[in-house]
């Protein structure tokens, strides 16, 4: 005599995770729908506060200030001040600076120019007044060829001119890091909010596809018992799978099955009985009871 | 599951010749089937409740870290001026407070969230929970032998296809049963009706009187189910 081989153990297949589509779709989307709407909203008004806080921020950062450059010097500048207006004639002329040929330069014709407009003036001035004296003369100017000398100068850079430099831009450094950081924290949330979205959304799915599987697995099974018994087929029901919800009511059907066999069981007895009294008084070759033995048959094929 | 019978009371057994009042769904039997419901609810609940923790962690450190740069700034700019520290200390409160505030906005949308979402669950699985519980009970009476009248679910209410399957194996097994019964009935009739007719031996025609009465006895019973 053989021992019967051991049941293999059941292993759950992705390809038949949707067992009751219209159940399991219905169930998941639905979650999956409210999660994503649910989500959305929360997003956006995390976004909102998000950017209001980034931009707060960022203008905060642009409005600290930073230790400036100094400005480099020229050494001419440093020189006095060149008169606005040509001495008079009764005035005597200033010296030219004793610098440079440049500032003497640059003073001459500062000078002249200046001479030039408050010349006219003068002469307009003049013109007024001497209107009673003598009758109004012509400027005569003469450009006369000259050379200028000059010499380069080197600007006058403070001694504490590279620190200061180095000071500001560290500074300015220090600034744009805070405002890459704040850039990429509002990018950090935007995208761990697309992340938890996109992960909440795939994991309700699958997690929705799997937990109703494992309701409409022994739902599944028990439809085909239900098949079998709308049949007048009333076989041994087994057991569930491992890990399958819905135990509680599998048993309920388990113990409704064995009511409808235990009903069929009775009317065998009975029948059994009936046929077992008849032909002990000699009615067994009679019509109606032809017809119990096949009664008697059919509920006993049954419950096989 | 819970026992069904228990939570009906034995009264929804019993058939009314009446039209059945409409059913309305009420807030304290939603949780029919504790075990299937809750469990759907809290992983989902959990789930949520991570994810906007960490929403407002995050957005709670990037307004914190904003608030920190007004103040500091503010500082600086008020250092030189004594008179101005109420004025830096009113804007810091102003600042802490819009803060809290955030917080207290965040722990809302996210208890409100946890709620929806249980709630919406709650809801989904009693859709489910609700025809199982409806078909535990008539498995429940099955087990004894009872096979009344089955109505249909409630509008709304999920697994469909697996109550009309249920309900046509329930109108055949009743039917069939139904059928066994009028036959056997016949058969009876038949057999009084032979039994008078023949002249069958005394001590046998006491037994098959007998056997008669017991399959009498059983149809009457039979009927009282079927009922």
């Amino acid at each position: 005599m053989t021992s019967p081989a051991p049941q293999k153990a059941y292993k759950r297949s992705w390809k038949n995770l949707l067992i009751n589509k219209r159940y399991q779709l219905q169930f998941t989307l639905f979650m999956v729908g409210l999660s994503t709407v649910l989500m959305a909203g929360l997003g956006i008004w995390v976004m909102k506060v998000a950017n209001e806080t980034t931009t707060v921020s960022m203008a905060s950062v642009r409005g600290t200030p930073c230790p400036k450059i100094p400005a480099l010097t020229d050494p001419s500048d440093e020189l006095p001040p060149v008169p606005m207006r040509l001495p008079g004639e009764d005035e005597p002329t200033p010296a030219p600076a004793a610098g440079s040929a440049d500032a003497a330069g640059s003073a001459d014709a500062a000078g002249s120019a200046d001479a030039a407009g408050s010349g006219s003036a003068r002469s307009a001035d003049a013109g007024s007044a001497a209107t009673d004296e003598e009758p109004p003369r012509k400027i005569k100017v003469q450009i006369e060829e000259s050379t200028m000398e000059m010499t380069p100068t080197a600007p006058k850079v403070p001694e504490d001119f590279a620190s200061k430099v180095v000071g500001h831009w560290t500074c300015e450094m220090k600034l744009a890091g805070k405002i890459a950081k704040l850039e990429h924290g509002r990018a950090l949330i935007l995208w761990v909010l697309i992340g938890t979205g996109l992960l909440l959304v795939i994991g309700l799915a699958v997690y929705g596809i799997k937990m109703t599987h494992k309701v409409a697995g022994p739902l599944f099974k028990v439809s085909l018992y239900l098949a079998k018994m709308k049949d007048g087929r009333f076989d041994k029901v087994w057991n569930l799978r491992k890990g399958d919800q819905l135990v509680d009511f599998y048993d309920h059907f388990k113990t409704a099955h064995a009511g409808v066999v235990q009903m069929q069981k009775d009317d065998i007895v009975k029948i059994k009985g009936v046929i077992a009294a008849a032909e002990a008084a000699g009615a067994g070759e009679h019509a109606t009871v032809v017809e119990l033995r096949e009664l008697l048959a059919r509920k006993e094929k049954s419950i096989e | 599951m819970s026992d069904p019978t228990a939570a009906t009371g034995g009264t929804a057994s019993v058939p009314s010749g009446g039209p059945r009042p409409r059913y309305k769904r009420k807030l304290s039997n939603y949780l029919l089937d504790k075990k299937l419901q809750l469990r759907y609810v809290l992983l989902v609940t959990i789930l949520s409740g991570m994810i906007a923790g960490a929403l407002g962690y995050l957005i709670y450190q990037q307004k914190r870290a904003a608030s920190e740069s007004i103040e500091k700034d503010l500082q600086a700019l008020t250092q030189a001026d004594s008179s101005q520290e109420d004025f830096q200390e009113h804007v810091a409160s102003g600042l802490q407070s819009e803060d809290r505030a955030l917080v207290y906005k965040m722990v809302g949308v996210g208890i409100g969230l946890v709620v929806i979402l249980s709630l919406y669950l709650l809801i989904m699985t009693h859709k489910v929970a609700g025809p199982l519980y409806k078909v535990s009970m008539y498995f429940d009476r099955m087990a004894v032998g009872r096979l009344g009248v089955v109505t249909p679910l409630r509008q709304g209410d999920m697994l469909q296809d697996f109550y009309l399957t249920f309900h046509e194996m329930h109108d055949a097994v009743r039917e069939r049963a139904k059928q066994d019964a009028q036959a056997l009935e016949d058969a009876l009739g038949a057999l009084r009706d032979a039994k008078n007719q023949a002249d069958y031996r005394g001590e046998k025609q006491a037994e098959l009187d007998e056997a008669l009465a017991e399959l009498d006895k059983h149809l009457a019973e039979r009927k009282k189910q079927l009922a």
